[in-house]
């Protein structure tokens, strides 16, 4: 009935109402899927791997589970509180007058949340989550405790390290035809990071203006340009570096560290473009007023009002992007991207233990070192 | 040198003794040690980099080979150390700047040039040996008559700092760094082909707009057990995060004991967090059995939120406001009454929102960790890409894509409605 | 004369970090059902003072004599016992800004229920009386489910004072109770701490920046300067030479009404 009197009664609210009874609608059946999935395991014995391939459920059963949740949901929604509506903050306070007694012990700050219904069904929702990944993810704390034998005998070597090749080259590691010791790598790792920071710093910051709603003005070419860049600065920045080194590895050469650091300015330039364009997007308005007051030009109002404000934090994100950059190097020759890495996985597939053991030594000193420069560096800085 | 105690302290405890002395020595001493020598440690560091990098291009492209130094490292040694005195005696130096001090004379005028002379040649006794460096002011400071003040712009002409010897020493230090990492990354057949050969991944991009269907069904499954693998692994390192970092922050653990704790726990969370969760899967594979994948992709992904959360957390807690504990002990609270009043209303919000963000970089790295065989949809992408199926791994990525676009919007619109 | 209240000896505060001298041997007394008021420049050491008569902060040397009681003496959970009879109230409130007014007062109860209880946000129904009747005394009952950040600066002070009343203290430590207010709150907040010292004989020690505020309201002032205490006497007491010693040569009085 609650539900009834608000539908008369105002459309934006009616629009958050459905929302949160898709959201309730969607947990119902994530429990369902839940449900299905332990049945699969335990009563019906198919074998997990073609549980997603083959629905073991009767004809009838696909509508009668979303009927089924979808009356859940709603009976959720009528009764009391529901997830969705406590999460759009949609809860309906009882209008009568409280009892000076519920006054007293604190009825009207509401019931504490594990007696209300969206808390009950958060719990739920919870714990299922960790039942069913304890079992997808196949959690199996025996193997755990008790490794096997490469396990041990990987961790008999690996500690000490075996620094021999940390300055002199390795004969058995090549990159076509160049040994490499430790050394080497590892700068050759920390150069790919430098350069795709600054080339990524460099594209990323005269387009961030172009990303930066309060520049581009409300004009359709400066929507159309915000629109372009701001779209391009979000879709490269979720494909991840290590898939941008894939697409790179193919197109130049595996192992390349020019694959890296093109993997590396790519994802850099899309990340670094969203942060620096927040970032001209939350300037404070009264310089450029002034600016613009006194006649400056769109360029000077940047170099005068936009740009003294937004220096020291840009120059705290490059740092962090830097971080990130030298972590992210350390790695990418997994996928063909050079450096380091393929020292790691070159030991790692021979087993040498006692030298994979100096290559990673090296990597946390270096990465760490790094890490502490731009953390002091930022402090400095902001 | 007597220390500067406060009156009430001088005046109260007469009786110094032989060991307060040795104390105050040791105290004051070892105090102007650490300033000095950060500075003189500042500069030569600077300089050995600008040296080491400025050879290295030298090397790199006269032969073609990678070396560091030109010279013999005990020449390379003594150079350092000479161009460091050389800076902080007659300009003023990186060190100076970072620790924003300058050369004055003791009277605060400019020093003349033979005082700076004496300030050089002494440097080589007093700082070199370190025992200089024990005294305060140090030895060689007070020799020459002249000390290190804080620095001020009063009475100067402003000059930018790019035109003074730092600014000189940054320009040439990127220029070299710059040099350097093109000279032994990019080489020029590389580049050829990144302009020539791009269409070799055309088959690649047009399976975004052609994805193979008979797929889908697999491609899900093992997105859905990257989401899981993400999830289990955020639940159970914030499990063990929220205790730990209550043990890394440096406002709640006072005292010897619990500072010994906060440094073991701080050292060694950030000696995890410098490795690469693929580098942690690579390990929990060998460790776990290779048919665990994803558990062993989840442990990786565990470990690595562990000491990621607990430094977030650990810093969160340390700036926390002081206030309320002093309001909430004022009242007669006890120790854990503070913790649940105090303590804990300030920081459950930052903490879900910290969980939050971790669980958005999971889902990321979830991915990237299939990569090395730790299950999920990572490892089918690799397995397709190894097989030169670009339409399928094309397919996938574009799942791949798709679903860290949903975490990511999810996560950040959740934590704007925390903050 | 009676037995004084509060006895403040020889006390001397060193904070080690920078070897600041914050308290140079400080003496004064205080009778009950005084209104105290300790005034001084910025740095002069009156919060010091008041967080070492409840130990918040350690003092480094000198006694400290509550009723009788030697509380630079008291073992750190006797210490938490006394302190409940010790009310504060400080310049920024310190209050959970995001937990109810209701909840906020309450925790003037903690020192007097069992912690097990206490953790679960359980206090017994005589607590939440006492809790509503100090929300009305300080005119904010109807905001005991309001939010604290919710609330204005004066009400924040007030909700502050009414979780000292709950301590039901015979002792009120006020540092800079008003600094953050403006005037015309500053004097309700004041006259909410007035009534407590009147009505309940709550002794009150107070610092205060404006000595307009610690002339219509002390009974007596003190003055620290430089970490000494450099006057001590009735209010009338303060004359412009007096008023340079304390605030420096340049100083200049400012009337607050
Ligand atoms: N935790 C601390 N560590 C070191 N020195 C401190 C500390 N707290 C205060 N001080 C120093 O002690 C002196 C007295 O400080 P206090 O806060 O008591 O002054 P105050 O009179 O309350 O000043 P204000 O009016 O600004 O609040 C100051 O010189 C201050 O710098
Ligand atoms: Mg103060």
């Amino acid at each position: 009935m609650t539900i009834y009197s608000t539908f008369k009664t105002d459309p934006a609210r009616l629009r958050r109402r459905l929302l949160a009874l898709l959201l309730d609608w969607m947990s119902w059946g994530y429990v369902a899927y839940g449900v299905m999935y332990f049945l699969n395991d335990y009563w019906w014995r198919i074998p997990l791997e073609r549980f997603y391939t083959t629905l073991t459920l009767p004809p009838w059963g696909w509508p009668a589970a979303v009927l089924g949740t979808l009356a859940m949901a709603i009976l959720c929604e009528l009764t009391g509180y529901s997830l969705g509506e406590r999460a759009l903050k949609l809860e309906v306070k009882e209008e009568r007058p409280l009892t000076k007694e519920e006054f007293l012990m604190g009825r009207a700050a509401g019931k504490p949340f594990w007696r209300t219904q969206w808390g009950v069904m958060a719990v739920l929702l919870l714990a299922l989550t960790v039942a069913l990944g304890w079992h997808i993810v196949k959690i199996d704390l025996e193997a755990l405790f008790r490794p096997s034998r490469r396990a041990r005998e990987m961790l008999g070597e690996i500690f000490p390290p075996d620094f021999r090749y940390f300055l002199v080259p390795d004969p058995a590691f090549e990159l076509r035809g160049v040994p490499y010791s430790i050394l080497n790598l590892m700068v050759i790792t920390v150069f790919m990071a430098l350069l795709a920071t600054v080339l990524g710093a460099a594209v990323a910051l005269p387009l961030s203006f172009f990303g930066a709603r309060n520049i581009m003005g409300f004009s359709p070419v400066g929507w159309l340009v915000y629109g372009v860049v701001r779209g391009f600065f979000n879709v490269f920045r979720s494909i991840e570096t290590m898939l941008w080194a894939v697409v790179f590895a193919i197109w130049i050469r595996w192992g390349s560290p020019l694959a890296g650091i093109m993997a590396l300015t790519i994802h850099t330039i899309a990340a670094l473009g969203k942060l620096y364009s927040e970032q001209v997007e939350g300037i404070d308005p009264g310089p450029v007023e002034a600016v613009v007051a006194a006649g400056g030009s769109r360029l000077e109002v940047i170099r005068y009002a936009v740009l003294p404000q937004v220096v020291p934090s840009f120059w705290a994100f490059t740092l962090y992007r830097w971080d990130i950059n030298v972590r992210m190097s350390t790695v990418i020759a997994l996928v063909g991207g050079g450096g380091i890495g393929d020292m790691l996985f070159y030991y790692k597939n021979e087993g040498e233990w006692a030298l994979l053991g100096a290559v990673v030594a090296t990597i946390v000193a270096v990465v760490w070192a790094m890490d502490y420069l731009s953390g002091r560096l930022r402090e400095r800085i902001v | 040198m007597a220390p500067r105690y406060p009156e009430a302290f001088v005046h109260e405890k007469p009786e110094w003794t032989v060991w307060n002395r040795i104390a105050d020595f040791l105290y004051f001493g070892l105090g102007n040690l650490r300033k000095h020598l950060s500075i003189a440690l500042l500069d030569m560091g600077g300089i050995a980099i600008l040296w080491i990098l400025t050879s290295y291009v030298i090397i790199r492209l006269s032969t073609g080979e990678i070396g560091y130094t030109l010279v013999p490292w005990w020449a390379f040694g003594l150079g350092v150390a000479e161009a460091a005195a050389l800076w902080e005696s007659f300009g003023r130096s990186f060190g100076h700047r970072v620790a924003r001090v300058e050369l004055r004379r003791v009277d605060g005028g400019d020093p003349a040039l033979h005082q700076r002379f004496a300030y050089w040649l002494l440097w080589h006794v007093s700082v070199l040996p370190l025992v200089g460096l024990l005294f305060s002011p140090p030895l060689h400071e007070r020799a020459s008559g002249l000390a290190l003040r804080p620095f001020t712009m009063e009475g100067r002409t402003p000059k930018p700092w790019w035109r003074t010897s730092t600014g000189i020493y940054v320009a040439w230090l990127m220029g070299v760094a710059l040099l350097a990492a093109i000279s032994v990354t990019i080489s020029w057949e590389d580049l050829v082909r990144l302009f020539t050969r791009a269409g070799t991944t055309a088959k690649f991009w047009r399976s975004f707009f052609s994805p193979d269907t008979s797929i889908i069904l697999k491609t899900v499954r093992a997105l859905i057990v990257t989401v899981f693998m993400a999830m289990t692994a955020t639940a159970f390192a914030v499990m063990v995060a929220v205790p730990l970092s209550f043990l890394a922050a440096r406002n709640l653990m006072r005292g010897l004991i619990g500072r010994s704790i906060y440094t073991v726990i701080r050292v060694t969370m950030s000696i995890i967090r410098s490795i690469e969760p693929v580098v942690w899967a690579i390990f929990f594979l060998v460790w776990v059995r290779v048919e665990l994948a994803p558990f062993a992709g989840m442990l990786a992904l565990f470990v690595h939120s562990v000491s990621d959360l607990t430094k977030l957390y650990a810093e969160r807690l340390e700036s926390i406001d002081p206030g309320l504990i002093e309001a909430i002990t004022a009242t007669g609270a006890n120790r854990l009454q503070v913790l649940r009043y105090a303590v804990i209303p300030q920081i459950v919000n930052p903490y879900i929102s910290f969980t939050l963000y971790r669980w958005d970089i999971n889902i990321r790295m979830a991915t990237v960790v299939g990569v090395v065989g730790g299950g999920g949809i990572g490892q089918a992408l690799f397995f397709y890409l190894k097989g030169n199926l670009w339409t399928q791994a094309g397919t996938v990525m574009l799942f791949i894509i798709a679903l860290v676009w949903a975490i990511d919007y999810l996560s950040a619109r959740l934590r704007a409605k925390l903050a | 004369m009676a037995e004084p209240y509060l006895v403040v000896e020889h006390l001397t505060k060193v904070y080690e970090r920078g070897h600041v001298v914050a308290l140079k041997d400080v003496s004064f007394e205080v009778q009950k059902g005084e209104f105290l008021v300790i005034i001084g420049l910025s740095g002069s050491g009156k919060s010091t003072l008041l967080r070492c008569i409840n130990r918040l902060i350690e003092p480094t040397k000198g006694r400290i004599f509550i009723d009788g009681v030697e509380i630079t003496r008291l073992s750190p959970r006797q210490m938490r016992r006394f302190r409940r009879k010790i009310g504060m109230i400080f310049q920024h409130f310190n209050l959970i800004k995001r937990a109810t007014v209701m909840t906020n007062v309450l925790t003037g109860r903690l020192g007097y229920n069992p912690t097990w209880k206490t953790l679960l946000g359980l206090f017994p129904r005589s607590d939440r009386e006492l809790a509503l009747r100090n929300l009305e005394r300080v005119g904010l009952l109807e905001k005991a489910y309001v939010r604290a950040d919710e609330l204005s600066g004066g009400q924040q002070q007030r909700v502050g004072i009414a979780r000292a009343l709950m301590q039901q203290p015979e002792l009120l430590l006020a540092d800079e109770p008003v600094s953050a207010l403006d005037p015309a709150t500053s004097h309700s907040v004041m006259q909410y701490i007035e009534q407590m010292n009147r009505e309940d004989g709550v002794t009150v020690l107070a610092s205060l920046h404006f000595l307009s505020l610690a002339r219509r309201y002390g009974t007596r002032i003190i003055a620290l300067k430089d970490g000494e205490l450099v006057f001590d006497g009735a209010p009338e007491e303060i004359d412009d030479r007096k008023f340079k010693e304390i605030y420096g040569e340049e100083a200049e009085e400012v009337e607050i009404r």
